[in-house]
């Protein structure tokens, strides 16, 4: 048996609904119950006669009348007093700086107009993050302008450091709580402070954490670092369980090398590709790039680790993991075994023995000095798991007496949070750093507020040697001070001059003159070292590599791997959008949905699908059957004791007996945003005999169905997606976007054999290729009967000046969501909150579609970052009665927000479902009040604040209540690019105009350019016959090209 | 703050009746406003009532009056002549203006001299009230709408005159062939007749419609606007007079999309040295100092001047007003200071600002609405369009209004005529089609709609 599926699906629903199939034949659905849900609010019965008709029409011109014998409000132009040189109002400035979050890190650079950060883009000179960006990086300008950030001190701060400094001179025990820390100068700070108080300790820990590979490597090496690892010197990647794509370490830096070996260059006689297989418990990230997914339950990849390195050690030794894992995992072993040096195998389980062994693998596969080194060790994760627990043992003894908390949240991220939270009101003097409110903070005395990355001055070593700099680009909003110069300030240091402007930037100044200055040799002066290093924002000094020496012994560890558990399971990850739980109060993320579920605003219990045969698919406990009509029911979810209601979503590539469910959700203290959305399921994590997390559990019981449903399920799976194909009688059928919302199951468009995703293996890349050319012939033979003089608009108006293009390559894109908030930051896209978007109302821009191939129940996965096509012959463009959507001579498909009326004529007509409507005032642009919506419950509407205004791009429109929007190729950047070009007399050059999704995608996914420039990078892009147009054979002649997907799957294993 | 309104339009209106009936008569006053323009504002006031380097003008033919004419137009030709031959009215201005020279103007006909004489009576003795004060008369077609209207009137009287001639023709031949006469119909009866009230009825509203249309179509648009500055800055004295530069100030316009409102310390460039202005002494530049802080007094910058005590600062500019001022009597001095210093306070603030220290809040002129994208340097640097093809004569403006009516329709017809800058610039070299027909002299220009500048999203995104 076969189950191996050639088209694409993207849910459950529509492979398995009858229903659903029975509607996608149909060009409309015939069931269209509007006038039931509008009985619902009683709207028939309201009447609306002639009289009042005329009253309101007398009324309306009343009231014009009066409007227009108004006087018009003075507006004020305040210049400066006294012109920093460095702005030129209207015009962008960027610096340089870093994003960091615990281990968290990009560096970046910030785009400031006017003196204040608008924008995020990446730092192309760093070679940790390599110019790209996390979604997390572009959502973090955002909470700059966090309404809800701390304001003030707790009292004034020389009031308050008097009273900590005399609380800490008299404790017996002080403890500096934090997560990861990457900045060699704070460290320092830290160190004084040690130094002066010296019952202080400092105790770091991570909520997902690396303690399990820092203590392996402590045994196996005698260095507790995380070594680099280099994906792209690897043939073959195997991956336990780590998500390296998504969340795991330093994903910017390996998403970056991965894509190297995995692009395929479509020009040779066999194209090659690296070999990625992932062996998890949920489908994550990662998992949905491999090639071979080898599902083991979470009790498994211990047992799963040890199998493979029995199979590579050709041991007989017995293996307590399933059958068809183990032989999966054997004939892996065999076909890896020859290519030492090639291979790297990396682990995200968090249990030292595992590691040790996952560290025996690599050695025997001779990954060390090639796929793995130690010259550039990294420091982004540095939190051991058991001195976070001897804190709260500690500290429920009463022995801790002060505790400064630094930017972390143990009483809500710790397995034992509730302990912690307990344990908190022993400590006589607790003392929370941070710039936004959270659990721990409202459990402490006193409060130093602390800003925003983007206010202050800092340094950061994410890999050894490899530096970058944080630098403010703004002046602190709020009453803040930065908690390195608190500590010197409790400390009493003499290095800290507090008579200073700004007497941290000095200490930082005096400790890089001490520490990097003499690390290089091309400045003589350290000032001209710094400017550089500031211009720059990154420094990289030597480094070399240590010698290895494997001491540990592997048996021993071998035998301490744990058995797996029986029953049902349960595997908690974290996301990339809400880590976790501290990029909870932003609202770009919380709406950013997640790549493999494409759910938004909160956390939801995965349950696995699984296949019978033909098209039936079948839930667990037939579950969520209306998951497509945006209805999800709740379960009952119990582990660790603790019972907690929770949303399903249908999850494809789960382990038998296992269910997933995000960490990061159910946050109690926290900027509105983040309040008391989705489950907390901190509370489900466990720990191992060493005290190190462990980020499954077994349930106690079966999830029990509960009667609840949840009717503002947020997810966008079946929203705007078009083209699910799936099989009937033989015949291929697609199905359109779900259009009605929540008001009935309509569905558009049912034609049948689209040209949307194009995927093939490796070994039938030829094959691809012959189809993709037959079916683009097929589609211009169809084409050339048209009534549109395509070559006479060519030869007049595109072949002249610009014509805009974007060439997108399927096998770059890993789905990770970062240009999808770029679009957001740049063209401010609203936010619209979890009900809006249960109902189909989400705005963004850039869409990523994911689409699922293969094996019903553990697939493939395509990503397809889907936006306006700007179709030459645009659908759109012809049915808008007021004109308000129309093309350019540079191929744009331009939208005018003032001419439109919201007729959404454009929007029904458009193939690619990528034209959103302002359902209501998101933006509080209008004039009226009561248009707006509340986001999580939120009085004031989101964005209706002066501060969060600020975070607006002021080139770019707002929109009001009752137009359309779609992506604009970021017409705005290029008319500036334009401008530039034509200010400095020369002809555009290559890179003057990127689009925000392109500036963030660090695999180059996407390439912008113009069709016109033959030696640009868009027309190498599409010198490639696994090039295609989606729905081609609609003749809208689309500007957006795709390169199919290509997969290196070994159908053996798996 | 501005009230567009029909009335506006009617005091326009009568402006200009009176503006163009004396040009009817003297049609040389146009060519005395340009020689004046070109020769003498530099040195003497247009407002021909206050002294600048030159005396005032106005009334000049008055004082000459004593001599023949001749020695008015060889004194306007080369006044070191007439000086040198001992000319007592010569001689005297001569001293009164500290032996000062005034540059010669040989090449003057005693016809442009007497257009100048012409334009400076006329500017001096008619200053129409509030609206226009620089009064100058812009060459501009004659209204003709008045005739229109007596001719239509005219017409109409005709029409009923031949009308009733008709009526009563047709009467006399009825009476004539012995017919029975219907009793005739009145005026009233006519008037209250159905068509009558459906055809004032489909008048008032084609009428009413067009008005509203017309005014909506207006609405939020501010041609004209010219609101009180904070600061009476004059332009006419700037950039006419001093011929500053417009991109010296508004130095984004080359490489912005704002021209930018020159900071105060741009102002003080130059103010640093000149402390006391041409036409309002202390009053205005006063402002600018207490904006940044600067003592005039000795010539330096006040240091921590956020945090200074407001009074001790008060102390320092009035005294500062004092020692500059003209009035005779210390009673007289001591108000124009308290007028002086309260008018610098109620200008620098606001409802919003209570400090008169920080920014000066000009009132900003040119607004364009959110969804509007303009650039300055676009049209300033790549179009090398001239400033006042859209903000008129600034130089002329003594106080500035917005010359142009910003509308889309005009941005539209700018677009349609203006030629592209194809020479020279690289960048147009991607239009190869227009580049060929160019030299093969198929077409002599490109204009901005021929790239694509009437395109919805070259100015809305």
């Amino acid at each position: 048996m076969k189950n191996n599926n050639k088209e694409v699906w993207i849910g459950h629903n529509d492979i398995n609904s009858p229903e659903l199939q029975e509607i996608a034949k149909q060009e409309f659905a015939n069931t269209v119950p509007v006038v039931d849900s509008m009985a619902d609010e009683k709207v028939m019965e309201s009447s609306t006669n002639r009289r009042d008709f005329l009253k309101y029409l007398g009324f309306g011109l009343g009231a014009a009348t009066v409007a227009a014998s108004c006087e018009i409000p003075v507006k004020r132009a305040i210049p400066y007093v006294v012109k920093p040189d460095e702005i030129v109002p209207g015009v962008a400035s960027y610096y340089a700086s870093s994003f960091v979050r615990g281990g968290d890190f990009s560096s970046i650079l910030v785009k400031t107009r006017e003196g204040r950060p608008i924008k995020i883009e990446g730092n192309s000179l760093s070679p940790v993050s390599h110019g790209g960006t996390s979604a997390r990086a572009q959502a973090a300008v955002l909470d700059l302008y966090n309404v809800n950030r701390i304001s003030k001190p707790s009292m004034p701060w020389a009031e308050l450091d008097q009273e900590i400094m005399k609380a800490l001179a008299s404790s017996k025990n002080i403890r500096l709580v934090g997560n990861t820390n990457m900045s060699p100068t704070a460290k320092k700070a830290m160190g004084e402070f040690l130094a002066a108080y010296p019952a202080a300790k400092a105790v770091n820990y991570d909520a997902v954490s690396a303690s399990g590979i820092l203590e392996a490597n402590d045994a196996s090496f005698g260095m507790a670092t995380i070594p680099s690892y280099h994906f792209d010197k690897a043939d073959f990647i195997i991956s336990f369980g780590a998500d390296f794509l998504g969340t795991w370490i330093s994903s910017e830096e390996f998403q970056y090398g991965y894509v190297k070996n995995r692009k395929v260059d479509p020009k040779a006689e066999t194209p090659t590709m690296s070999h990625h297989t992932q062996i998890e418990s949920y489908m994550s990230l990662t998992g949905s790039n491999a090639d071979n997914r080898i599902m083991v339950r979470p009790s498994e990849q211990g047992s799963a680790i040890k199998a493979f390195y029995n199979a590579l050690k050709g041991s007989s030794m017995g293996s307590d993991l399933n059958e068809k894992a183990r032989t999966a995992l054997e004939k892996l072993a065999a076909k890896v075994k020859a290519s030492s040096g090639k291979v790297l195998v990396v682990s995200g389980s968090n249990n030292v023995a595992e590691q040790v062994v996952v560290n025996a693998i690599n050695e025997m596969l001779g990954s060390y000095g090639s796929t793995i080194t130690f010259d550039r060790a990294s420091n982004q994760r540095q939190g051991i798991d058991k001195n976070i627990l001897d804190l709260v043992a500690e500290m429920k003894s009463g022995k801790v007496d002060a505790m400064i908390v630094m930017d972390a949240n143990p009483a809500y991220d710790l397995p034992e949070a509730s302990d912690f939270a307990a344990a908190m009101s022993k400590v006589k003097t607790s003392v929370f750093m941070s710039s936004v409110p959270n659990e721990t903070g409202a459990l402490c005395n006193y409060t130093a507020p602390t800003p925003h990355f983007l206010e202050a001055w800092g340094d950061v070593e994410p890999k050894k040697g490899m530096f970058s700099i944080v630098q403010p680009t703004i002046s602190p909003l709020f009453d803040t001070r930065q908690g390195e110069e608190s500590l010197l300030v409790w400390a009493s240091s003499a290095n800290l001059d507090q008579t200073s402007d700004q007497p941290y930037y000095e200490y930082l100044k005096a400790n890089w003159e001490s520490t990097m200055f003499p690390m290089q040799n091309n400045f003589m002066s350290f000032q001209s070292f710094w400017d550089k290093t500031l211009h720059d924002g990154v420094f990289t000094a030597k480094a070399s590599e240590p010698a290895i020496n494997m001491v540990a012994d592997v048996n021993a560890y071998l035998n301490k791997i744990s058995k797996p558990g029986q029953g049902e399971e349960i595997v908690l990850f974290e996301t990339i959008a809400m880590g976790a739980g501290e990029y909870a109060d932003n609202p770009w993320l919380q709406e950013l949905p997640d790549p493999v579920s494409r759910t938004t605003w909160g956390n939801y219990f995965g349950i696995p699908v699984s296949w019978e045969g033909g098209n039936s698919m079948v839930t667990y406990k037939d579950l969520n059957q209306g998951e497509y009509k945006g209805n999800a029911d709740i379960v009952e979810v119990s582990a660790n004791g603790i019972a907690q209601n929770i949303t399903c979503i249908a999850s494809f590539g789960l382990a038998t007996d296992t269910f997933s469910a995000a960490l990061g959700a159910g946050r109690s203290v926290v900027g509105f945003a983040g309040k008391n959305v989705g489950t907390n399921s901190m509370s489900w994590l466990t720990r191992d005999k060493d005290g190190n997390v462990q980020y499954f559990n077994a349930l106690d019981a079966e999830p029990k169905k509960t009667d609840l449903v949840d009717t503002e399920f947020p997810c966008v799976q079946y929203h705007h997606t078009f083209g699910i194909t799936g099989q009937e009688d033989g015949k291929e059928i697609n199905v359109d976007e779900k259009t009605l919302m929540t008001i009935g199951e309509g569905f558009q468009g049912g034609l049948t054999d689209r040209s949307i995703i194009y995927q093939a293996n490796l070994s039938e890349v030829n094959d691809l290729k012959a189809k993709i050319a037959k079916k683009r012939d097929f589609a211009k033979h169809l084409n050339d009967a048209t009534l549109y003089p395509y070559e006479e608009y060519n030869e007049k108006y595109y072949s002249q000046g610009h014509h805009w293009g974007m060439a997108i390559d399927l096998n770059a894109c890993l789905g990770c969501g970062a240009c999808q908030v770029a679009c957001v930051a740049e063209n401010n896209v609203p936010v619209v909150g979890k009900e809006e978007v249960s109902r189909h109302h989400e705005m963004t821009w850039l869409r990523i579609d994911r689409y699922f191939f293969g094996d019903h129940e553990n697939p493939n996965t395509v990503y397809q970052p889907m936006m306006c096509q700007h179709c030459d012959n645009a659908p759109c463009e012809n049915v808008c009665p007021v004109g308000a959507t129309n093309h350019s001579s540079e191929g744009l498909n331009q939208m005018t927000y003032n001419r439109c009326i919201g007729t959404r004529y454009c929007a029904n007509n458009c193939p690619f479902k990528v034209r959103r409507l302002n359902w209501y005032d998101y933006t509080t642009a209008d004039l009226f009040g009561g248009n707006e919506v509340s986001v999580n419950g939120e009085e004031i509407p989101f964005g209706a604040d002066n501060l969060t205004r600020m975070v607006l791009n002021p080139d770019v429109t707002v929109r009001s209540r009752g137009v359309i929007e779609k992506c604009s190729f970021c017409v705005q950047r290029i008319q500036e690019g334009k401008l530039t070009a034509k200010k400095e007399g020369r002809a555009l050059r290559e890179g003057d105009v990127k689009p925000a999704c392109q500036t963030a995608c660090v695999t180059g996914a996407i390439t912008f350019g113009d069709f016109n420039n033959e030696d640009g990078a868009l027309a190498k892009a599409l010198d490639s016959e696994l090039n295609y147009l989606v729905l081609e054979e609609t003749n809208v002649q689309s500007s957006v090209h795709y390169s199919a997907k290509i997969v290196n799957r070994d159908e053996a294993i798996s | 703050m501005i009230q567009r309104s029909l009335i506006f339009r009617i005091l326009l209106l009568l402006v200009f009746l009176p503006g163009a009936t004396i040009m009817a008569q003297e049609a040389n006053i146009a060519e005395g406003t340009t020689l004046f323009k070109n020769n003498c504002a530099s040195c003497h006031n247009k407002n021909m009532k206050d002294d600048l380097t030159g005396p005032a003008l106005g009334g000049v033919e008055e004082r000459w009056a004593d001599y023949p004419q001749e020695d008015l137009y060889s004194w306007i030709r080369n006044s070191q002549k007439l000086v040198g031959e001992g000319h007592p009215r010569a001689v005297q201005l001569y001293n009164d203006w500290n032996k000062s020279v005034m540059n010669s103007f040989t090449q003057f006909t005693d016809e442009q001299i007497a257009n100048v004489l012409a334009y400076i009576d006329f500017q001096y003795n008619y200053v129409p009230e509030g609206v226009l004060t620089d009064g100058v008369v812009v060459t501009e077609e004659e209204d003709n709408s008045t005739l229109f209207l007596v001719i239509i009137i005219g017409l109409i009287g005709l029409v009923l005159v031949l009308m009733r001639v008709a009526s009563k023709l047709n009467v006399m031949v009825k009476v004539e062939d012995g017919e029975e006469l219907q009793p005739e119909r009145t005026l009233f009866d006519v008037l209250k007749s159905k068509s009558m009230i459906a055809t004032f009825v489909l008048i008032a509203v084609v009428a009413g419609g067009s008005m509203m249309a017309d005014k909506a179509i207006n609405l939020g648009r501010q041609q004209g606007y010219m609101p009180d500055q904070p600061i009476k800055f004059s332009h006419a004295t700037h950039a006419g007079l001093n011929q500053i530069d417009c991109n010296y100030c508004h130095d984004g316009a080359r490489r912005s999309k704002h021209s930018v409102i020159p900071a105060a310390n741009t102002c003080m460039n130059c103010h640093k040295a000149i402390k006391k202005g041409s036409t309002y002494g202390t009053a205005e530049l006063t402002k600018i100092f207490a904006s940044i802080g600067f003592d005039p007094k000795s010539g330096t910058y006040l240091e921590d001047y956020e945090n200074m005590d407001v009074g001790e600062i008060e102390l320092i500019f009035k005294a500062w007003i004092e020692s500059q001022s003209e009035e005779e009597t210390p009673e007289k001095k001591a108000a124009q200071v308290e007028e002086e210093w309260d008018a610098v306070v109620a200008s620098l603030t606001n409802d919003r600002k209570d400090d008169f220290r920080g920014p000066i809040e000009w009132i900003r002129i040119h607004n364009l609405p959110d969804h509007v994208y303009f650039n300055h340097a676009q049209h300033v640097k790549v179009g090398e369009v001239d400033c006042e093809s859209c903000h008129g004569k600034v130089e002329e403006m003594e106080v500035v209004e917005q010359y142009s009516p910003l509308s889309m329709g005009w941005c539209i017809n700018c677009h349609r005529k203006t030629e592209v800058q194809f020479d020279g610039n690289e960048y147009y070299k991607s239009y190869e089609n227009y580049h060929n027909q160019l030299s093969a002299g198929d077409r002599d220009k490109v204009t901005v709609e021929e790239i694509g500048g009437l395109e919805c999203q070259k100015c809305h995104y």
